[in-house]
């Protein structure tokens, strides 16, 4: 294993946990405010899609990016406006989401298939912090959705913790009823996290498809929505904890391709599996811990709220 | 403390409510009501259950609008259309229930729905802290409130309040998750806020609390004010439980009672807690004779649901011993004692009682599928006609046994859940609340079945919240404060009075039968 | 101030779920009206090409009936969790994992009587699927732990598996390099029933009759029925919820690998990376569209098999298949309005205030 392939490894691993980051504070969002979101594999397909297409119309990549995540809350909003809304099974609509998302984007992207991308997010170099030493290219030199990905967890960060708009979304993931008679609107509150998750899975499709594979083919988003999900609860619900994740689990996706070229006889399959088991485990430490202590997951996930029934 | 009537009358009253009327559908909650609070005073309201107490605070804390009356705040009009209304005007309330959540701090739930857009978590729990030290609130605004005890949290319940700058509080029953202690401190910190100009509104059962806390006392029956801001310097307990209960003397219903045999259920020192990790109930001894219903009176909440749940099964004992027809059955499991004979109608009918979702049939066949079946299978025609029989013998108006029993009227659901009870001759019957909520003609058919039960020999168990019910059809009644038993009475012979004080206070009351 | 919310009904709607289901399906052939319009096809000679292709005559329905099996059986491991309140989402894994289970005995029983071995390979799919679902069973029935995420976490697990099996030890070497498994013997694949309906169809037929029969006819799932009710009523009556949930968690896992083992000698004739082919998540759907009770999970599977069947048959039009994933999707959030309008009225309401049930607390 020499330096270069190392420094490529890294730069991977920076780049694939900021794809899953993207996705899993969309997901984050949603679920603190009392909604479980399944869809994301869904919304990523369709932002990956969007962006393709308007990079191909518009040239304009950040356009592009614009698109890909009003496309993406537009999708959310029809989970949020059948679980919130009409109070409808959250698992199964947003299984039927992911279905969705998944059969339009293949819809739309018909005739984009293997076309040359018309709009590329490009590396942002930052001068001299560039040319350091492993740092530069690991964090210096990376697309500006790297940047953006950072960006939305420390506000997401602050805005959970330190405001009166995150302290009512937290409020409306723990008990709805309490968020309602504080003088909240439960319905306002759920509706935007999720429509905001829509469009933070939708910015993360778009990574993919103007920046880490400037493609568009079916499938392209390989799963990596589930491992989204399993991320926010591998964070325990902190965007924080979830970022360190998205950069463990993004390890293992830049690992998957590169461990042969480092001469280690392991199956690249088997490493995928990772994310997944490390994720089980958590939640069975979550599980046993919770018997002292509230669990971290908000308590009213996946409960819908109707006033009258209180 | 309180201040001389003369120097009061000349500020104007912090609240005053006049002829305020409340129809439901099928109840006066409030006919004509009159309220007037001093400013700084801390005011009890007073009132059996269902005498309108809640309806009007709920009034005023605009969670309903009266059909009619008038509502001022030192001494201006108001209409709330909505809970946020009346807190702007400086009206809130601690509701029973706590509206808490119990991931967040101690700060943060005090400021949720009043927070500054941008929260520094220091300043803002350095005022939380600044605010509560003010009314000798102890406690810590970085604490999770999930650690804090029941006390604790309803001291946050009230900074709540104080955080949006109530001026007028009011607090449901604030002492029924308190311990003892807990109380005397309540005490304290509610006449710190009446001192600071606050009005106090204080809800509540026990007369020996509210002459240690409350100013004034008005008395409600039967949505009417039968004493306006009394004085309760002045006022006797025995006083304020006559204007409370009424002075009407009781005449027993009674018919005569059958032949008491042998004892079928002893309770011997038990003990429980609640969902609270409190004790529920502690030390209970009674026995229940073969052809007697034993009445169980109180006002909720003082152990008596809890007593029903360990008798039959539902939840564990820590102490003390339950015998059934000289079985020990403490440890055995809700279908042995059902099997032995024990029958329960719990207080929760379409929650613990029945399975919503399913039909009437299969509700009605909960406690003998186990008996009807064929290898493996339910014998689908028996259950229909044993539900069939169910339903004709015990009055249910059903049109459809197959569809959903949560469509059933709330009466024709308890027939069904009694009749399904009562049918396989229990030798115990334990009811709690088994009429509540029906009307008339429901409550006289429930009654009935009870007594047919205790004529052929069952031991009966009923829990009610209605007095004048158990005095008319219990045998013996046993009033339940606390958690203990705190008096015996013959129905025949005692007095509602005298039964009410039992209920309402702490004092041990003997009455010699 | 008026605000609009939804009030519940007296009485539902008439008509119950056949019709919201029916509306789904208008709702979803309008749709899919509109994007087939929009990419420049006639929409009715495309509509008539899927029901021909999948219920315009005896081998049409055979191909449809042979989709229908693996949906059905899914959406049956669905709603017999479903019918006790628990979510299984890991039918998808369990698929693989019966496949899984079921190609092991082909590899070490190919010289086996075809009967013997076919019987051997199902009951490992059973098995399979079972021990896949074991896991989150038990972490529910002891600790509490959701089964939502832990089956779903598990599908992911299993198609990681299946893929290095086939790209790895279990790959068949004259596959030209492609990550394929070796064909199953000749013996190992289901006979034929009609046209190209195979055996499989009444395996699941038979299976999904004993299990409706069960849930709705015995002691054992009346019990199950009445701790999906309310699990303190179960409690009341004496039912242990610990065991039930156990059992029921790996039964419907059972099923699921049952539905992978027909797949693989039915169908697909040789484990594949595809073989669950989404029949999991779909299989959830069908279970809600048929309100999780297992009796109604056949009707949905014949015709979401047909829709997928018909979907597939337009590509040669040149339409993209993907039409039908997402005509599937709008039948059920079309099935899902419908449902949630026929309980709940549509009502413009003055103000917030509480009604008649709060006068006694």
């Amino acid at each position: 294993m020499n330096e270069a392939s190392l420094i490529g490894l890294l730069i991977a691993t920076v780049s694939f946990g900021a794809l899953l980051y993207l996705a899993a504070l969309g997901e984050l969002i949603a679920e603190k405010a009392g909604v479980l979101n399944l869809g994301v594999e869904g919304m990523m397909a369709i932002g990956a899609v969007t962006a393709f297409i308007a990079g191909v119309e518009f040239q304009n990549p950040w356009l592009a990016l614009l698109i890909a995540m009003l496309s993406g809350a537009l999708l959310a909003s029809v989970h949020g406006l059948f679980t919130v809304g009409l109070g409808a099974e959250q698992v199964v609509s947003g299984l039927a989401l992911t279905i969705l998302g998944l059969g339009l984007a293949a819809y739309l992207g018909k005739d984009y298939v293997g076309l040359r991308p018309g709009a590329e997010l490009v590396p942002v170099e930052w001068g001299p912090l560039s040319e350091l030493p492993w740092v530069g290219p690991i964090f210096f030199s990376q697309a500006p959705v790297v940047y953006i990905a950072l960006f939305a967890g420390i506000a997401a960060s602050l805005v959970l913790s330190r405001t009166r708009l995150g302290l009512a979304l937290r409020a409306a993931g723990e008990s709805a009823s309490s968020t309602d008679s504080a003088g909240h609107s439960v319905l306002g509150l759920r509706l935007s996290a999720v429509a905001t998750g829509g469009a933070l899975a939708g910015a993360s499709g778009a990574y993919l498809t103007l920046s880490i594979t400037p493609q568009w083919a079916e499938g392209l988003t390989a799963g990596r929505g589930w491992i989204a999900v399993a991320l926010v609860i591998f964070g325990a619900w902190r965007p924080g904890r979830v970022g360190w994740g998205a950069l463990l689990f993004g390890g293992t996706l830049a690992l998957k391709t590169r461990l042969q070229t480092f001469g280690v006889d392991f199956s690249p399959i088997i490493l995928s599996m990772l994310p997944y088991v490390l994720t089980l485990l958590i939640l069975l430490i979550i599980s046993v811990r919770a018997r002292k202590r509230p669990s971290s997951a908000p308590a009213a996930l996946g409960l819908a709220y109707r006033r009258e029934e209180r | 403390m309180t201040q001389p009537s003369s120097l009061e009358k000349k500020e104007p009253l912090s609240v005053e409510l006049t002829e305020v009327w409340k129809r439901f559908p099928g109840v006066v909650a409030n006919a004509g009501v009159e309220l007037s609070i001093q400013r700084g005073s801390i005011h009890a309201l007073l009132g059996e259950n269902g005498a309108g107490k809640s309806t009007l605070m709920n009034i005023l804390a605009g969670v309903y609008r009266p059909d009619s009356g008038q509502l001022k705040l030192h001494g201006r009009s108001h209409q709330f259309r909505n809970p946020s209304d009346a807190l702007s005007a400086g009206v809130g309330m601690v509701h029973q229930e706590f509206r808490l959540i119990p991931s967040f701090s101690v700060a943060e739930n005090v400021v949720l729905g009043s927070a500054p857009s941008l929260i520094k978590t220091g300043q803002v729990e350095q005022r939380v802290a600044e605010m509560a030290a003010k009314f000798g609130l102890q406690i810590d605004p970085s604490q999770p409130l999930w650690q804090l005890s029941m006390g604790e949290r309803q001291k946050v319940e009230i900074l709540k309040v104080l955080w949006r700058d109530a001026q007028v509080l009011i607090l449901d029953e604030p002492t029924t998750v308190l311990t003892p202690s807990e109380v005397d401190d309540l005490g304290e910190i509610l006449r710190r806020m009446a001192d600071d100009g606050r009005s106090i509104i204080f809800i509540s059962h026990k007369l020996h609390e509210i002459a240690g806390i409350c100013d004034h006392a008005t008395v409600l029956r039967q949505g009417k004010t039968v004493a306006n801001s009394l004085p309760v310097a002045d006022t006797s307990q025995d006083e304020l439980a006559r204007l409370m209960v009424g002075a009407s003397p009781t005449i027993s219903t009674q018919q005569s009672a059958a032949v008491i045999g042998k004892p079928l259920l002893e309770l011997k020192n038990l003990s429980a807690q609640g969902d609270r990790g409190m004790n529920a109930f502690s030390g209970i001894n009674f026995d229940i004779k073969s052809g007697e219903i034993v009445g169980i009176a109180g006002v909720a909440g003082n152990g008596q649901r809890e007593l029903a749940d360990v008798i039959a099964g539902l939840r564990p004992s820590i102490s003390g011993e339950i015998i059934m027809d000289g079985a020990d059955i403490t440890t055995k499991s809700p279908n042995h004692r059902f099997q032995s004979g024990l029958a329960y109608i719990p207080e929760d009918r379409l929650g613990v009682g029945l399975a919503p979702r399913l039909s009437i049939t299969d509700n009605a066949i909960l406690r003998v599928y186990r008996h009807q079946r064929k290898g493996p299978f339910i014998l689908g025609q028996k259950a229909l006609s044993y539900c069939a029989d169910i339903i004709e013998r015990f009055g249910v108006k059903a049109t459809d046994v197959n569809g959903p029993i949560a469509a059933l009227s709330g009466g024709n659901l308890q027939r069904l859940l009694v009749g399904r009870e009562l049918d396989g001759k229990p030798s115990v019957v334990i009811a709690s609340q088994p009429t509540r909520g029906l009307d008339v003609q429901g409550v006289k058919a429930i009654q009935e079945l009870l007594i047919n039960q205790r004529d052929s020999g069952a031991a009966v168990m009923m829990i009610s919240e209605d007095l004048d019910e158990l005095l008319a059809i219990s045998d013996r009644l046993l009033v339940m404060e606390g958690g203990v038993l705190r008096g015996e009475f013959d129905p025949r012979s005692a007095s509602r009075q005298e039964v009410g004080m039992a209920m309402l206070s702490d004092a041990q009351v003997r009455a010699t039968p | 101030m008026r605000r609009i919310r939804l009030r519940l009904r007296e009485h539902p709607l008439p008509g119950g779920q056949p019709v919201a289901f029916g509306i789904g399906l208008a709702i979803a052939l309008f749709v899919g009206t509109l994007l087939l319009l929009g990419a420049g096809h006639d929409p009715l000679k495309i509509y008539s090409r899927m029901f021909d292709a999948s219920l315009g005559g005896p081998d049409a329905w055979s191909i449809t009936l042979n989709r229908a099996i693996p949906l059905g059986l899914a959406g049956l491991a669905v709603a017999v969790a479903g019918s006790m309140g628990l979510w299984n989402i890991g039918a998808e894994g369990q698929i693989i994992a019966g496949a899984i289970a079921a190609s092991w005995v082909a590899r070490i029983g190919g010289s086996w009587p075809g009967l013997l071995l076919i019987l051997m390979m199902l009951v490992a799919a059973v098995a399979g699927g079972a021990l896949l679902a074991l896991g989150p069973a038990m972490a529910r029935a002891k600790l509490g732990v959701n089964e939502i995420i832990t089956t779903l976490m598990l599908n992911e697990v299993a198609l990681r598996l299946v893929q290095w099996l086939i790209h790895g030890p279990w790959k068949d070497p004259d596959s030209f390099n492609f990550p394929l498994a070796p064909m199953l013997p000749d013996q190992a694949r289901l006979p034929t029933l009609f046209g190209r309906a195979h055996f499989g169809l009444l395996i699941a037929a038979a299976v999904i009759i004993v299990i409706s029969v069960a849930v709705r006819y015995t002691a054992w799932g009346y019990e199950l029925r009445i701790a999906g009710s309310s699990e303190a009523t179960a409690r009341y009556s004496g039912i242990s919820l610990p065991k039930k949930v156990l059992a029921v968690l790996v039964l419907s896992g059972a099923i699921a690998g049952l539905a992978g083992g027909v797949e693989l000698t039915g169908t697909t004739d040789r484990l594949t990376e595809s073989i669950s082919n989404g029949f999991g998540f779909a299989g959830i759907i069908v279970a809600a569209l048929a309100l999780m009770r297992p009796s109604g999970v056949a009707a949905v599977a014949i015709l979401f098999g047909a829709v997928q069947i018909g979907g597939q048959s337009i590509q040669t039009l040149g339409v993209s298949s993907s039409v039908s994933t997402i005509l599937q999707a709008f039948i059920l959030f079309g099935a899902i309005g419908a449902g949630v309008f026929s309980r709940y009225a549509i009502a413009l309401e003055k103000d917030a205030l509480r009604t008649t049930e709060e006068v006694q607390s």
